[in-house]
């Protein structure tokens, strides 16, 4: 969908408020077009009748209803932008949910889009995915950095787009009062009208000249802040570097160094506004003096009375009075500026998943022609039912890739994944999940507790009260033996908090994080479980536990392998090379190989 | 922690924005006054004309337009020109502010260990609200203050009486808006809040998405996220009713003094008031009150609140805590009975652990992961503060220490975007920054020449996101070598490097002058040291390899596993894990051979081809006379 399609989909999300906007602001613009004339009346009833007249009391009913109108309106218009960015947020959340990590993995249009900002997407996806070695790499380099170019869209991208519906209806009804104040003049006096429109194009080449300039200046300020925020977020992730280093004070320079270049760019929005504010100033008065001096010369004349000459002189100014209509054209470009950046993360077509549940099987895993960029070339693999398969292979081989085209996490460009003869693609989303589980080199935690994040936040959600959840340490069952089974109970209990530590306030080390992540998956209850690279940063006694209790796991296990270790324990090592599987048999009768003892140096 | 020990006013920040630059204040005043000079003239030309044309004196109207024209274009140029003093107040509070929320950010996360979440929307919207909310409120109300002085000025020249009817309405819809202002203020704080959870959580969304979609976890997720999104748009819809309120107080102070002349004006004309004055009242209100009223309640009230709350939060976020300055360092390091726990309630990490390590010493820390090490390592960094006990460097406690006397690379290398030579000469800045001679010698004894090659020389811009994490770790090595630390703390520092990398590393170090503890990621790093401190729970034992293997059971148990592997150099060159007998052997014979650790641990180079037996779950079983045993470990380690 393009920009402008997501504003016109922004504008239907304000619903009702929506509509509500167009009748509240038609009354208000109407009214404010009938007011001028109506105090004209009123003065030159006044002015001839003296306090007999009833004019001054129609003027005080118009003043009530365009009262009427502002309030509704100015609610409308907060309310309408509430409802279609709280939508657009739901829609972007639940779309970045369901692109989950192979987004990034596949080459979609989409995602190499002609602008800058779509090219920016596709590493925020790809991050988070794992497609080879190389991206798994992208994704522990530069999460942080990705991480925030999400948070501005789901944060400022969507408000800005949730102006839309206010904005459209809005930058219509703004347009009446000018249009009715020309109207009135020509009613009025056609001399006043002609002089009136002399002065309209000075008018709309101002109003062209700002939305132009200012998208362009303001692009370049918004990079350079760019490049500070870049900065500042990879010191932070390096937060610990720096306080032993004591370098905190240098790396704050570091980044603020595009400040004056930032200041720069700053003054140059000032000028633009500045140029902008001269002319209107300038336009604006002249037209009403110019109004004026015709409407004085018909009074002399006799052909318009004294309220008439005080309607033009508002007219003029109603008619002249762009604010409104550059405000709101500057709200809309706004709009369709917060529509773009959605648009290439809602733009991007989700994997489908199918409806079936996977038969009562041992949870064989067959690879069948596999074929994903950039190494894997038409790979077959059984990863029998019940049994542990290790998948070795040269750095770059296509290892963390092979695990991702597992569960789905990366999609085939061809060939087919199938679970106990199913096809991956015809499970259910739920079937899949709850059939396959997964283990990563580094764990990415959620949930409010370290229980919650064991436990994968798929346990029932927390009650609202959140320091209540966390007084109460009691961690599920399920969450602790698993915490036991990664050897995790011990340092888990040393936490501020126990198994009530919310993950992000628990100083972890890589090694911790690990055997979260492999409690998590053997708390996971599918008959599936991958593990890539899922404990490489373990000592050797952890590690050793842990496999043993691997070994003991009924579940089918595909696991990722960098140790000897590992691969004697599986039942079968697949050793990956050439994008296939080149051989897939028992370590032992392997390691006869130089070639395959070569792949462990 | 008393985060808040000095609360600044965001309306002193302004003020203080606006007075350290008196000259853009002075100026952006007599601009304005310029710009205002219309609104003075305007109802006085328009009485005067209108006068004139029915009067049919149409050079004496034309002459009071002329009159309004002059001082239009006046106008016109005190608009333009007020940008360039506005800019010049508001830039430099915002790189005062991008300055302050980077400090606070940075500070905030080596004080804490974490990056915070919230320091990139700071950064990129709350600082840029304040900028373009400040410049407009600054507008706001310098037109406020001069158009309605402009417009009273004009008014109690014209026809004085009408400033009855004026000023009441006026000032009771400033009043209404006034009374307003706690509870807008209020709410507009709900909203801020409300948007930052919404960024906290994006933020955890965007990194752990993998994760969640492999867990299932989507709709859960998105349901947490949907109940925040919800709750921001009820704030948002507060917000929007109380705007609704304001515009009642607009309509208070804008419409009814019109309503006001309107019917007073039979009165006025039978007390001697001309029509063209009636008019010229009217104009006044009509284009100079009403406007300046409406400008100044709708920028007051939208995003005069908004900066008044965004710019506190700021304050309030971005403060820094004072921290002393570094004192000195330098000699032995002492740790005299030091515990340390995450939290009151939490089981301590470190118990009552005593330690000396000589300048010079060469010391591995081994144990189990999760055990504590890290914990030691920020300990003796003096980046934690033991809850109990005292770490002493030479005479200096450790949180004093200057950086310049040790370092520390912990797991996750640091490198940032810049040249290599930047990243190398990191710890050198304060001294010499080290030539290519230099660089070249610490590279090669390192190991990074390879690497420092490929990435194009020492001038090359390195991008971060391209390294891979051992290639960091080589980075990061490589500057500590350079760096003037006697002290150099290793915390699993080359676990991403191959056995043989690391050993290189390692030998490095070990060569350097000064001390060297290696918290070690494979037990070859500990038979390379010269004393080996093993943790296993809150117990502790020191001495060297050979010394522990007979006397410390964890640390047999430790080493088997390690070295078990061990029978083919090459594996162990490779991963010091080269296994080759069958799983279920390992297995059968765990057990048996628990009772022959002597035999394992009587050979130093570790070549033993069966692997031993594993940790049983608590260890404290292993050491049967723990107690006793615990006592000659703690003087062990005190002396």
């Amino acid at each position: 969908m393009t920009a402008s399609g997501l504003v016109i989909r922004a504008v239907r999300d304000g619903g009702a408020w929506a509509s509500l906007l167009a009748v509240t602001s038609l009354v208000r613009a109407g009214a404010e077009t009938l007011l001028p004339a109506v105090l004209g009346l009123a003065v030159d009833g006044v002015l001839r009748d003296g306090g007999t007249s009833t004019w001054p009391l129609a003027y005080a009913a118009l003043v009530a209803a365009a009262t009427a109108g502002d309030v509704l309106t100015e609610l409308a218009i907060g309310t309408s932008a509430a409802a279609a960015t709280a939508r657009m947020r739901h829609r972007f959340v639940r779309r970045l949910l369901a692109l989950g990590p192979s987004a990034g993995t596949r080459r979609s249009p989409g995602g190499e889009g002609p602008c800058g900002v779509a090219r920016r997407a596709s590493p925020t996806v790809r991050a988070a995915g794992g497609s080879g070695d190389e991206s798994t790499r992208g994704a522990h380099t530069s999460p942080g950095l990705a991480a925030g170019d999400v948070t501005s869209r789901a944060v400022t991208a969507t408000a800005d787009t949730g102006l839309a519906p206010s904005a459209v209806v809005l930058a219509i009804t703004a347009v009446l009062p000018p249009v009715g104040g020309m109207i009135a003049l020509l009613l009025l006096d056609p001399w006043l009208a002609l002089t009136f429109a002399l002065g309209l194009p000075v008018i709309f080449a101002v109003l062209t000249a700002f939305v132009r300039d200012t998208s362009a200046i303001v692009g370049r300020y918004l990079a350079v802040q760019g490049v500070i925020a870049a900065r500042l977020v990879e010191a932070l992730a390096g937060n610990r570097t720096v306080a032993a280093a004591g370098t905190a004070d240098r790396e704050i320079t570091r980044i603020l160094a595009p400040l004056p270049e930032l200041a720069e760019h700053g003054h140059a929005t000032w000028r633009v506004q500045a140029a902008t504010a001269g002319r209107g100033t300038l336009a604006l008065p002249l037209l009403q003096i110019a109004v004026l001096a015709v409407a004085g010369w018909e009074v002399a004349a006799g052909r318009l009375t004294a309220g008439g000459l005080l309607a033009a002189t508002q007219y003029a100014g109603l008619g002249a009075d762009i604010g409104p209509v550059i405000t709101q054209l500057g709200r809309l470009a706004r709009a369709r500026a917060g529509a773009a950046r959605l648009a290439p993360v809602l733009d991007r077509e989700p994997p489908a998943y199918g409806t079936a549940s996977p038969p009562e099987g041992p949870g064989r895993l067959e690879f069948r022609g596999v074929s994903a960029a950039p190494v894997l070339d038409g790979l077959d693999l059984t990863v029998p039912g019940g049994r542990a398969v290790a998948v070795v292979g040269r750095s770059g081989s296509g290892k963390s890739l092979l695990a991702a085209l597992a569960g789905r996490l990366a999609e085939p460009d061809a060939g087919e994944v199938l679970l106990d003869g199913v096809p991956l693609r015809d499970l259910s989303r739920t079937a899949l999940r709850r059939a396959i589980g997964y283990a990563f080199a580094r764990p990415v935690l959620f949930g409010a507790t370290i229980a919650e994040a064991i436990t994968g936040g798929t346990a029932p959600a927390p009650p609202a009260d959140r320091s209540g959840a966390a007084a109460e340490a009691v961690p599920a069952a399920c969450a602790m033996r698993a915490a036991c089974a990664a050897q995790a109970d011990g340092f888990i209990r040393r936490l501020p908090a126990g198994y009530g530590t919310p993950p992000d306030a628990a100083p972890l080390s890589g090694g911790e994080l690990q055997r979260l992540g492999l409690a998590r998956a053997f708390a996971h209850p599918g008959t599936v479980l991958v593990l890539d690279d899922a404990t490489s940063s373990l000592d050797t006694v952890t590690e050793m536990r842990i496999g043993d209790i691997l070994t003991r796991d009924p579940r089918t296990r595909l696991i990722i392998a960098h140790r000897v270790t590992t691969a004697a324990r599986a039942d079968l090592v697949a050793w990956l090379d050439g994008g296939r599987i080149r051989a897939c048999a028992p370590h032992r009768e392997l390691w006869a190989d130089p070639e395959y003892r070569a792949v462990f140096r | 922690m008393s985060r808040r020990r000095r609360r600044l006013s965001g309306g002193r920040v302004l003020a203080g924005a606006v007075r350290r630059r008196p000259r853009e204040a002075t100026l952006l005043a007599v601009w304005s006054a310029v710009e205002a000079a219309p609104v003075l003239v305007f109802g006085r030309s328009v009485a005067g004309a209108t006068d004139a044309f029915l009067t049919h004196r149409t050079g004496t109207g034309l002459a009071w337009l002329a009159a309004l024209a002059v001082a239009a274009a006046a106008g016109a140029v005190g608009s333009a020109a007020a940008y360039r003093p506005l800019a010049g107040i508001v830039e430099p509070l915002r790189d005062a502010l991008v300055r302050q929320v980077v400090r606070g950010a940075v500070h905030e996360a080596v004080r804490t260990g974490r990056p915070g979440d919230a320091a990139v929307a700071r950064l990129t919207q709350h600082v840029e609200i304040v900028r373009d909310t400040f410049a407009g409120l600054l507008v706001v109300i310098r037109g406020f203050v001069f158009t309605l002085a402009s417009a009273l000025i004009g008014l109690s020249a014209l026809l004085p009486v009408t400033l009855l009817l004026v000023v009441p309405p006026v000032a009771l819809g400033l009043g209404l808006f006034l009374g307003m202002v706690s509870r807008a203020m209020a709410r507009q704080r709900d909203l801020i809040l409300a948007e930052e959870r919404i960024a906290g959580s994006s933020t955890a969304l965007a990194t752990g998405l993998r994760d969640i979609v492999a867990c299932g976890a989507e709709d859960a997720r998105s349901a947490k996220i949907g109940r925040l999104i919800d709750a921001q748009a009820a704030a948002a819809r507060s917000v929007a009713r109380i705007a609704a309120g304001r515009t009642i107080a607009l309509a208070v102070g804008g419409r009814l003094p019109l309503l006001a002349i309107v019917a007073a004006a039979p009165w006025l004309l039978r007390h001697g008031a001309t029509p063209g004055a009636v008019l010229g009242a009217l104009t006044y209100v009509l284009q100079g009150l009403t406007p300046a009223l409406h400008t100044a309640i709708r920028g007051l009230g939208g995003s005069g609140l908004r900066l008044a709350v965004t710019l506190g939060r700021l304050i309030e976020t971005g403060e820094v805590p004072a921290v002393p300055r570094p004192a000195g360092g330098g000699g032995d390091l002492r740790l005299s009975r030091v515990t340390f726990a995450y939290g009151p309630d939490a089981e301590p990490v470190i118990d009552d652990l005593s330690l000396t390590v000589p300048d010079g010493d060469h010391l591995a820390i081994v144990g189990p992961s999760g055990i504590g090490k890290s914990t030691l390592a920020l300990l003796v960094a003096g980046l934690l503060t033991p809850s109990r006990g005292t770490v002493f460097l030479g005479g200096t406690p450790a949180s004093q220490v200057a950086p310049e006397f040790r370092a520390l690379i912990p797991q996750e290398a640091y490198v940032f975007g810049g040249t290599l030579r930047d990243n190398l000469g990191y710890l050198r800045a304060d001294t010499a920054p080290p030539g290519d001679a230099e660089l070249d010698a610490a590279a090669d004894a390192v190991g990074l020449t390879a690497l420092a090659e490929r990435l194009g020389g020492y001038d090359a811009r390195i991008d971060p996101a391209t390294l891979s994490a051992g290639e960091r770790q080589l980075v990061a090595l490589t500057r500590t070598y350079l760096s003037p630390a006697r002290l150099v703390l290793l915390d699993e520092a080359t676990c991403h490097l191959d056995a043989a990398a690391e050993e290189r590393a390692e030998a490095a170090f070990a060569a350097r002058p000064g001390s060297l503890i290696v918290i070690a990621h494979r037990m070859t790093s500990a038979r390379r040291a010269r004393r080996v401190l093993m943790l296993d729970g809150t117990r502790a034992w020191l001495g060297g390899h050979e010394d522990l293997l007979t006397r410390c059971e964890p640390y047999r148990d430790l080493h088997g596993h390690w070295a078990a592997d061990g029978s083919e150099p090459a594996q162990v060159a490779g991963d010091a894990n080269g296994d080759r007998s069958q799983p279920a052997r390992v297995a059968g014979r765990a057990n048996g051979d628990r009772s022959e650790p002597a035999r394992v641990a009587g050979d130093a180079d570790g070549v033993d081809p069966v692997a031993r037996a594993y940790l049983p779950d608590d260890a404290r079983h292993v050491v049967p006379d723990g107690a006793d045993r615990q006592e000659e470990v703690i003087r062990d380690l005190g002396g």
